[in-house]
């Protein structure tokens, strides 16, 4: 029992911690906790969904996820983040939610509100150690795996890469170096909505796909984001990793119902205990 | 026809109430509250609940409102150690939390069957028009006096150091003034205001369940905020009169064209049209249609 729910928190954690990842990039970088990248995950869900129906290959249903998704966010960069840069905080959180609703409407208007599924052949468990291991689980993780290689790969391997490091740690003195910041912020709100895409596709692979999956996944990303440290992709992705085993070990005792609320618990208790999270910058917060 | 007026003018005065305390919270001291049904909520069940236990509704509007209160405390002792962009997430994580114990504690609130069967304000009316009058009356002599508390709230010391809490925190504190226990007694006062007007829908609609305090409400009273123009008492009416007119008129468009446009449809559209007023005013109109254009 245990084991299997170990085994399921660890697909979930992966798909929370690429949603986490999303968020973490936008909030280190464009400094703002971007409220629709749950909504980008949907988009992403249904554009796998689609590309999924018409091929039956899982890897273009990914490819297809990755594009719309990572079109979905630049979209949302370039019409409303863009203007907004120089304005207050509360001015980008507010258009957030506005991108966030305008995404989950068009997508409820296109797909309908009926929950969907994914179309996979059913398989036998592999047995493994006394643990029974769905295949599927571990074609996600593997495609969760090769995500976030692609991910790191970009950020550490890359030139923009590095440049989008850079903006992180200083955005002036990035600048000051010479570093283009249009150049960056689109690699950053494609990179997001490319991860954020693959968390929606296993997301609705994992469960069924509707207009409201990624708004409910929305603050289980954040806590991850927060929990790794704002800025931090690797933090963002073991933080995920912690709390989707977190959520799933303890389902059996909270009830399903209350896995958010815990979300909810962990992100305040990190606020107030270690705001910089497990691997975060030391940066106010407060 | 009458019915249906006074029906509007009811739940556009809840709207008010609503506004008014977010504009509080956002429009003057700068907290971005992003779970404001959560307290709208916690103050309809507190009522509602209390009020079938054979309690006078008085006492139970009072309870709506000291418990929704109550609740803001701790949101309050997080909130001034964190920055805003930390708090929005957190206030809406509250308010998601709320609606989620509210689903899961079916021995208090029973759950998504939801709690019907709630006494209405002025019962001793009758059902019909005189007691909707009578309660519109109640909740306009609510709206007036919390619009002039808070009109002469930004005229006062406290006010003026509210709104230096949103312009500029850190003078503030240079200048001996602890932000903090400011910042914990307006979220207070906003969210006492938001359990009220949980209190009067609950009363009103006579039926709860959790499905009512989703968080596209937290936003219609956004909305509502930014449309009327953010940090008026006069913008906040306004407002919230506009989400009024806008929530009415697309119920109407569809009873015009009932098969043209299918409900869910509709609730699509409701969305997107929210999601984008919420985006064209803060990108082109962040004063409001009645703010202070002096300020950006």
């Amino acid at each position: 029992m245990f084991g299997a729910l170990l085994v399921a928190g660890i697909v979930h954690g992966l798909i929370i911690g690429l949603a986490a990842l999303a968020v973490t990039l936008v909030f280190g970088i464009a400094r703002f906790p971007n409220a629709a990248a749950g909504d980008t995950m949907t988009a992403g869900a249904y554009a796998g969904l689609l590309a999924h129906q018409a091929s039956g290959s899982l890897a273009l249903a990914g490819g297809a996820a990755v594009a719309a998704s990572g079109a979905v966010s630049l979209l949302g960069y370039l019409l409303v983040f863009r203007p907004l840069a120089r304005r207050p905080v509360a001015s980008l959180l507010v258009a957030a939610i506005g991108v966030a609703f305008v995404i989950r409407a068009v997508l409820g208007l296109i797909f309908g509100h009926q929950q969907q599924v994914f179309q996979v052949p059913l398989a036998w468990p592999i047995e493994f150690m006394g643990l029974r291991i769905p295949p599927m689980d571990i074609t996600l993780a593997t495609v969760a795996a090769c995500a976030l290689a692609a991910a790191f790969g970009v950020l550490h391997l890359t030139s923009i890469g590095r440049q989008m490091r850079a903006v992180a740690d200083d955005p002036d003195l990035a600048r000051v170096s010479g570093i283009r910041p249009l150049r960056v912020m689109i690699a950053l709100w494609l990179l997001a909505g490319a991860a954020a895409g693959i968390a929606g596709l296993m997301l609705g692979v994992k469960t069924v796909v509707s207009p409201e999956m990624g708004w409910e996944g929305l603050l289980t990303a954040f806590a991850a984001a927060i929990l790794g440290g704002i800025g931090s992709p690797a933090g963002a992705v073991l933080a995920g990793l912690l709390l989707g085993i977190a959520q799933e070990v303890s389902t059996p005792y909270v009830g399903f119902t209350y896995k958010i609320a815990l979300a909810f618990v962990v992100m305040l208790a990190v606020l107030l205990v270690r705001p910089r999270g497990l691997f975060g910058r030391m940066e106010g917060v407060r | 026809m009458e019915a249906y007026l006074v029906a509007i003018a009811i739940i556009g005065a809840i709207y008010v109430l609503l506004t008014l305390g977010l504009t509080l919270q956002y429009g003057l001291t700068g907290l971005v509250n992003f779970g404001h049904v959560g307290f709208f909520a916690i103050g309809a069940y507190a009522s509602a609940i209390v009020s079938m236990q054979g309690v006078p509704l008085v006492a139970s509007f009072a309870f709506a409102a000291l418990l929704a209160a109550l609740a803001a405390w701790p949101i309050g002792l997080v909130a001034l150690r964190l920055r805003d962009d930390y708090f929005a997430v957190v206030t809406l994580g509250f308010g998601e939390t709320v609606r989620l114990a509210i689903t899961s504690e079916k021995w208090l609130t029973n759950g998504v069957q939801g709690i019907p069967g709630i006494p209405r304000t002025f019962a001793g009316l009758g059902v019909g028009l005189p007691g909707a009058l009578a309660t519109l009356a109640a909740i306009t002599l609510v709206c007036v006096a919390a619009a002039l508390a808070l009109r002469r709230i930004t005229r006062s010391p406290f006010g003026r150091v509210i709104e230096a809490i949103r312009d500029n925190e850190e003078a503030l504190k240079a200048l001996g003034k602890d932000p903090a226990r400011f910042k914990i007694q307006v979220l207070a006062l906003g969210a006492a205001l938001a359990g009220i007007a949980g209190a009067f829908y609950a009363h009103y609609i006579t039926y709860l369940s959790p499905d009512q305090f989703i968080p596209l409400v937290t936003f219609y009273v956004w909305m509502a905020m930014i449309m009327g123009g953010v940090g008026r008492v006069s913008g906040a009416v306004v407002g919230a009169l506009l989400l009024m007119l806008f929530l009415e008129g697309t119920r109407f468009l569809r009873d015009i064209a009932p098969d043209a446009i299918s409900g869910v449809a509709m609730a699509s559209l409701r969305l997107g049209a929210v999601g984008l007023a919420l985006i064209l005013f803060t990108l082109f109109r962040p004063q409001g249609l009645v703010g202070d254009y002096t300020r950006r």
